[in-house]
């Protein structure tokens, strides 16, 4: 690029005027507002007057909160069933339709479609499937007897409900783990089978090693996403009842919604602090290097 | 060659399509039973929540289209995504050429900080968003909205968009260079056309996002002139109480945008998904 290196400054002024859109509303949208809640979580403020310091005062109250630790306790499960139990049936999806079975394609594309209908849609399908007098129970009833329940209604059964539904997210990780499986070369398998090895052991064998790196990314996107949990719970529930289905997300909010901001914001720093959490841990564990990143170069 | 293994194989064969099938079910299911509920009456919802419906009541939707909020509701949705998608549009294909096609120190370090948004749940900041948003006079309008939402998908954007301008091969630009172009019209006429399909995967899930928002409509607006369909459903719904056709036959509606832009634009959601999970 010799001939625009000799209009250096007219240059410059471009390029900055070029990035200034998006770093302005970056800085309003991310930076700040990273800082401003770092920053309140620190002080006393109800949203109005002047912000006071008051140390660690917000942070030790709401590890004492009986309700935000068990948003924090409903996270970490959210966390986990997402990061082991969603992924490894994407993964297992995956596994089958990279082999190519009748109708793959138009499966992939299907399984893909409740990620892109709106959760507020969703959520009311769901509470009206978990409805007392609706089509889960009627489904259970004939089937094996069950007595109905109320599904959402009762703090035993509430947690598991509203983590159930995200069972149809399933093919946001499903297509990313799919696509790297597509990425294996062939020629592995043809090796492997001339060596008579199963289908099963080829999936054990070569597969799998090679999906590592994807797993890696998708377990810590989807126990990332666990952690900042807040809209179907909040649209089927609204945390309750009795707070059995409360994450910190909805804390976040109900303690604003009663003017409590620098306790939100506090609430806030642990949402990020957790998210922060997870994807160290994951890393630490599984490292970073591994072999589909290396394909991918 | 594997007579021992045949009825193994069968067996398997049958649980993979078990599987398959059920998941199958489960992503469809709950949309199937929406639109067949939304064409039922609303005695034959209470007698059984299952059924095909006698006689499709069409006129369910003539009743959710009728309740005074539905098509305000239906309109500003429609400003606000399209707004938001547009200006996401223009500002990261602005700053993706920068960061994709232009080398100067720095460069690598912006591009990270843009992207590593994805990292922050945006949840976290509904005490600054609001705070924010009050101070500067956005409060319960549809700019506030459009602002958040083209801010929100910024990182994403910039993470497709300027892996797409990178893949451009530079020997067009420099050919450019050599018949005289400058800055703008290298933007303008080269990068800019030939990011087509990058842009309109951005686009795609700038769209489906501010279409769907719930939380932040929620946070930033508090009556019907600027609030989105998706309060509307939530909370205007108290006007179908008794009238649950109707309210499904409204969901319907809300979602019909989403579905048809899946139809379409599906081969460019996997392709932008993918380009994200790949590299890791």
């Amino acid at each position: 690029m010799q001939a625009v290196g000799t209009q250096r400054s007219r240059v410059w002024g471009a390029r900055v005027l070029f990035l200034l859109p998006v770093s302005i509303l970056f800085f309003f949208f991310f930076i700040y507002p990273f800082l401003f809640t770092i920053y309140t979580s620190f002080t006393s403020w109800r949203g109005i007057g002047s912000m006071k310091f008051n140390g660690l005062a917000n942070y030790t109250k709401l590890l004492g909160d009986p309700t935000f630790r068990k948003a924090l306790g409903n996270n970490v499960i959210w966390a986990l069933s997402q990061g082991f139990i969603q992924v490894p049936l994407a993964c297992l999806v995956a596994m089958i339709l990279v082999r190519k079975p009748h109708f793959w394609r138009s499966l992939r594309t299907i399984y893909y479609l409740p990620n892109v209908i709106s959760t507020v849609a969703l959520a009311m399908v769901w509470v009206a499937i978990y409805n007392v007098e609706g089509p889960l129970n009627a489904i259970l009833g004939a089937l094996f007897g069950a007595e109905k329940r109320n599904w959402l209604g009762n703090p035993d059964t509430a947690l598991f409900a509203v983590i159930f539904q995200t069972v149809i997210y399933i093919g946001y990780f499903m297509i990313i783990l799919l696509a790297s499986a597509m990425n294996i070369p062939r020629s592995l398998y043809e090796a492997a089978e001339i060596d008579g090895a199963s289908t099963f052991q080829q999936e054990l064998n070569i597969t799998l090693p090679m999906l590592r790196g994807s797993l890696i990314t998708t377990m810590t996107l989807a126990m990332a996403y666990g952690m900042r949990h807040f809209e179907s719970t909040f649209l089927m529930t609204g945390g309750g009842p009795a707070y059995a289905t409360t994450t910190m997300g909805i804390d976040l909010y109900l303690k604003m919604d009663a003017l409590r901001y620098s306790e939100a914001s506090t609430a806030g720093v642990f949402l990020i602090l957790m998210g922060t959490v997870v994807i160290t841990v994951l890393r630490k564990i599984f490292g970073s290097s591994d072999p589909m990143s290396e394909m991918a170069q | 060659m594997k007579h021992y293994y045949a009825s193994a194989q069968i067996i398997a064969n049958l649980l993979k399509w078990i599987l398959l099938v059920s998941l199958l079910a489960v992503a469809l299911l709950p949309l199937l039973w929406l639109l067949v509920s939304s064409l039922r009456t609303n005695l034959e919802l209470q007698t059984n929540p299952f059924g095909w419906p006698e006689k499709l009541q069409w006129v369910n939707y003539a009743k959710a289209l009728a309740m005074a909020s539905l098509p305000r509701l239906l309109l500003n949705s429609v400003v606000v995504a399209a707004s938001a998608v547009i200006l996401n549009s223009i500002v990261t294909a602005m700053a993706s050429f920068i960061l994709s096609r232009e080398r100067f120190r720095g460069r690598d370090v912006l591009y990270t900080v843009f992207t590593a948004g994805v990292l922050v749940p945006v949840i976290s900041f509904m005490v600054p968003y609001f705070s924010f948003i009050t101070k500067s006079g956005l409060y319960n309008t549809l700019l506030a909205l459009v602002l958040v939402y083209t801010a929100v998908n910024i990182p994403v954007s910039i993470f497709l968009v300027t892996a797409f301008m990178k893949s451009i091969p530079r020997e067009l630009e420099e050919a450019s260079v050599i018949d005289g172009c400058g800055f703008f019209k290298r933007f303008s006429v080269i990068i800019l056309p030939l990011s087509r399909s990058g842009l309109v995967t951005a686009a795609t899930f700038c769209f489906i996002y501010s279409w769907n928002e719930f939380l932040m409509a929620m946070l930033l607006t508090s009556s019907i002139e600027s609030r989105t369909i998706q309060l509307g459903i939530k909370f205007f719904t108290s006007q179908f109480i008794t009238d649950y056709a109707s309210m499904y036959a409204a969901v319907i509606i809300t979602i019909i945008p989403s579905i048809v832009g899946y139809v379409f634009l599906h081969d460019k959601i996997i392709g932008g998904l993918t380009a994200g999970g790949v590299k890791g």
